[in-house]
């Protein structure tokens, strides 16, 4: 059974852009996991002979203010980066899709509820919001995730709860109700498929702005802590060397942006994959 | 073609392509007509027939993508070179056109005289009082009660009809020679139509007008028109006199067109339907039902349904007639709770519906089964037409597992489709294959009722006619009792032996074909018999289905 069906003439004409995105972020994650054998150099290693050398053979991108080998570090932050991403991006999406369907299937207070929450959610900016819950618990990245899935559900929530509502008009769930099926089973098996899709091509794009969240916050000293590898954290590392040792950020930085540009890519390009012809 | 009258427009070897992803589509192939001036000209073809297409490439309507070949002329302006500042200057001015759904044509934000005087202040540049005067008088034209006053109104303020009246009367305007009407009634329902149809008649006499009319409807263009054209896949096959091609058709598709008429049916097969049973429990019955929306009693927003009450015996099939608003839709999607009674009660074998509960409740769902009105939207897109029929077979353990795909295969074979669509989704199979999939799936409950709510509505004449006698067999082989909703009196004539006829929420009258056809006492119910639209006499002798 293949409920999430891609036309194979949508497949055959994708997009090259697409295939580019597809390339970097699988690059990045190829990189994730393998950077153990990659790195040249322990990325934790303190090194104090070779304080701020600049990219070299030796040092491909580098050293920073700890001796510490940029391009090593650039590799494990891969880790860390595409860890919060998929988990931040995971966890409100679950929640979000859920909260949706109910709010749209169930009329009433069920989704009286779910809507007061969702508009006093989005009352605040995202970010602030995130920083004040991030505040309350204390930096570091599960305080992040936390604040994701309070926060980010948001946008989930409503386009399948819209979704929903025009799906329940149609005939094929009334369908459902003269065939004497079950609401639940309804729900999972006729109203999920039909109306997650806004919500995955969503979440692929909303997957470079986790990262870009919490890199930020990394850069603030919210998020990850020193001397996690990452890419937030080293950029921000750098910024008091930025007219010396332009490296110690620019390398992270450039990380950042490729893996960006390509999720981006690749959230474009899903969203033509995934629009069914009706 | 004969010379003593002038030629209004001449279609030559016209050809549509359109380029798709698959490739060109040629949706209008060497197409040829001429059009007399005040002549009424009907071209009638089923959906994808490309008759629409031909007649938007007449004012070139059509996107710019289509390829249009051949040659057309208007009044002997060559129409296909004509530079866009002139062409501008046909449209509306000389060539007008009325399209089918009155409401999405009209823009809501402005009023019907402002609506209807705008072409003129586009082409003449009239002033204000001017243009205010024509609007009154233009809608004194298309028999508006109260111009002067209705010349304010919104188009939410106004009837369907009256809607479908102000678009003439837009057309009318600028004094436009040429109507082109595309498909003007069928959005409109049965008395409506007659009035518009009326009113064409009445405008092309008073203006010297040169109408076309497209329709898929046989009874509405040969009740208009002099001389008719038949279209199908893109190729005009037929064409001449309307009592010509009516009444000796040359060519087997026009004589299918003509036999899949009800009425044409009905002359074929009296015997079809069977005589109504009068003894014995319903197995449905209607008990003072009435449907508010909105609020309850008198603080009802809609009274949809109001005391309406009718049995449903076994082993009839019962036809629930109106126009649209009547309430025959939202009585029947209560009999299995699909809408919530405000009082009274339906009641399935002497036991109310509301109060089924569990495994009685699907029990009783699989005994009345319901069918709706557009096939590939009451399937799931993203299922297989496998999966469609197999899913209740499954959840409802009506067949051991290993018997499920066998079973499926036999419902496809019952509603006559070949299982080489099993593994198709349903948009890519036609409406008339999905009404059949609705069909198989209804049936692989193995109910007593079945609820068909418009179910041939929404289909070709055709493959109407091909659907109602499947049901008609499946009736007669598995002994089902059918209620039928549809704004059809013709299908219901032919198809039911027991009419229930509403209006506006109530019941008008209950009866035989017969009593309701023939010998009724009710006006409403005489007011729709007439309006229905009928091939010319002398039909019986005619075709050969």
């Amino acid at each position: 059974m293949n409920a999430l069906a891609i036309p194979m003439r949508a497949v055959r004409q994708l997009p090259g852009l697409f295939i580019v995105g597809f390339v970097i972020t699988f690059a990045w994650i190829a990189v994730a996991i393998l950077a153990p054998v990659l790195a040249p150099y322990d990325p934790d290693a303190i090194a104090f002979d070779a304080l701020l050398t600049a990219p070299s053979p030796d040092h491909l991108m580098g050293t920073d203010q700890l001796g510490r080998d940029i391009f090593s570090r650039v590799l494990y932050g891969a880790r860390v980066d595409l860890f919060m991403g998929v988990v931040g991006l995971i966890v409100p999406l679950v929640i979000g899709v859920f909260l949706g369907l109910l709010s749209g299937y169930f009329v009433g207070w069920t989704d009286t509820i779910i809507m007061r929450a969702l508009d006093i959610t989005i009352a605040f900016p995202f970010l602030v919001l995130v920083l004040a819950i991030v505040a309350v618990l204390g930096p570091g990245l599960s305080s992040y995730f936390v604040a994701l899935a309070l926060v980010a559900w948001v946008p989930y929530a409503r386009l399948v709860r819209g979704q929903v509502k025009l799906i329940k008009q149609t005939d094929f769930i009334a369908a459902t109700t003269s065939l004497g099926f079950g609401s639940t089973y309804t729900l999972i098996r006729h109203v999920l498929p039909n109306c997650i899709v806004p919500a995955l091509v969503f979440a692929v794009t909303d997957f470079v702005l986790i990262i870009l969240y919490g890199s930020s916050l990394g850069f603030l000293g919210m998020g990850a802590q020193p001397p996690t590898a990452e890419w937030g954290v080293m950029i921000a590392d750098g910024q008091t060397y930025l007219s010396t040792a332009w490296w110690i950020s620019f390398f992270p930085g450039l990380a950042l942006l490729t893996l960006g540009v390509g999720a981006a890519l690749l959230g474009d390009g899903t969203a033509k994959l995934m629009r069914v012809e009706r | 073609m004969s010379d003593e009258h002038k030629i209004a427009i001449r279609v030559r070897d016209v050809s549509i392509t359109f380029p798709t992803e698959d490739g060109p589509v040629t949706a209008v192939k060497n197409v040829s007509f001429d059009i007399r001036e005040n002549e009424f000209f009907g071209i009638v073809g089923e959906s994808g027939s490309g008759k629409s297409t031909v007649c938007r490439a007449i004012t070139r309507l059509l996107p710019d993508r289509a390829e249009v070949t051949g040659e057309i002329t208007v009044h002997a302006q060559k129409m296909l070179e004509m530079d866009l500042d002139r062409l501008r200057d046909i449209r509306g001015n000389g060539i007008s056109m009325i399209f089918q759904n009155p409401s999405s044509h009209l823009n809501p934000l402005m009023t019907i005289g402002d609506q209807i005087s705008e072409t003129a202040r586009f082409h003449y540049k009239r002033n204000r009082e001017e243009l205010n005067e024509l609007a009154v008088s233009t809608l004194k034209d298309v028999r508006f009660s109260n111009p002067e006053g209705q010349v304010n109104a919104y188009p939410h303020q106004l009837s369907g009809g009256m809607k479908q009246r102000a678009m003439i009367g837009a057309a009318l305007a600028c004094d436009s020679k040429i109507i082109i009407a595309d498909e003007p009634t069928t959005a409109l329902d049965v008395t409506v139509q007659a009035e518009i149809l009326d009113l064409l008649i009445k405008l092309r006499q008073e203006r010297g007008l040169t109408i076309i009319i497209i329709s898929h409807d046989l009874g509405v263009i040969s009740q208009l028109c002099d001389r008719i054209a038949v279209m199908k896949d893109g190729e005009l096959i037929e064409q001449g006199r309307t009592e010509e091609v009516i009444l000796s058709p040359k060519e087997d598709y026009t004589r299918t067109l003509i036999a899949s008429r009800p009425e044409a049916i009905r002359l074929h097969n009296s015997a079809w339907k069977g005589e109504p049973t009068e003894s014995g429990n319903p197995v449905l019955a209607v008990n003072r039902a009435s449907i508010y929306f909105g609020g309850q009693g008198r603080n009802a927003v809609v009274k949809a349904v109001e005391d309406v009450s009718f049995d449903v015996m076994r082993g009839d099939i019962v036809g629930v007639v109106g126009e649209s608003g009547s309430g025959k839709s939202t009585i029947v999607r209560a009999m299995i709770n699909l809408n919530t009674l405000s009082s009274g009660e339906i009641l399935y074998d002497g036991r109310d519906v509301r109060n089924f509960k569990g495994a009685e409740r699907v029990n009783f769902l699989r005994k009345v089964q319901m069918i709706f009105q557009h096939p590939q939207e009451s399937l799931d897109p993203r299922f297989s037409i496998e999966q469609c029929i197999m899913e209740p077979l499954k959840l409802h353990k009506i067949v051991p597992k290993d018997r499920i795909a066998s079973r499926v295969r036999e419902l496809m074979e019952m509603v006559e489709l070949s299982p080489d669509l099993l593994t198709r989704r349903p948009r890519d199979i036609s409406g008339g294959q999905a009404q059949r999939v609705c069909i198989a799936r209804a049936l692989a409950m193995e109910p007593e009722v079945i609820i068909a709510d418009e179910i041939t509505s929404a289909l070709d004449v055709t493959i109407q006619a091909q659907i109602l006698r499947l049901l008609t067999r499946l009736k007669e082989q598995m002994g089902l009792t059918i209620v039928f909703v549809t704004h059809d009196l013709d299908v219901v004539r032919t198809f039911c032996n027991r009419v229930v006829v509403m209006q506006i929420g109530k019941l008008i009258e209950t009866g035989t074909p017969q009593q309701i056809f023939e010998t009724s006492s009710h006006d409403y119910t005489r007011r729709l018999v007439a309006a229905i639209p009928h091939l010319p006499q002398g039909l019986s002798q005619s075709e050969t289905a």
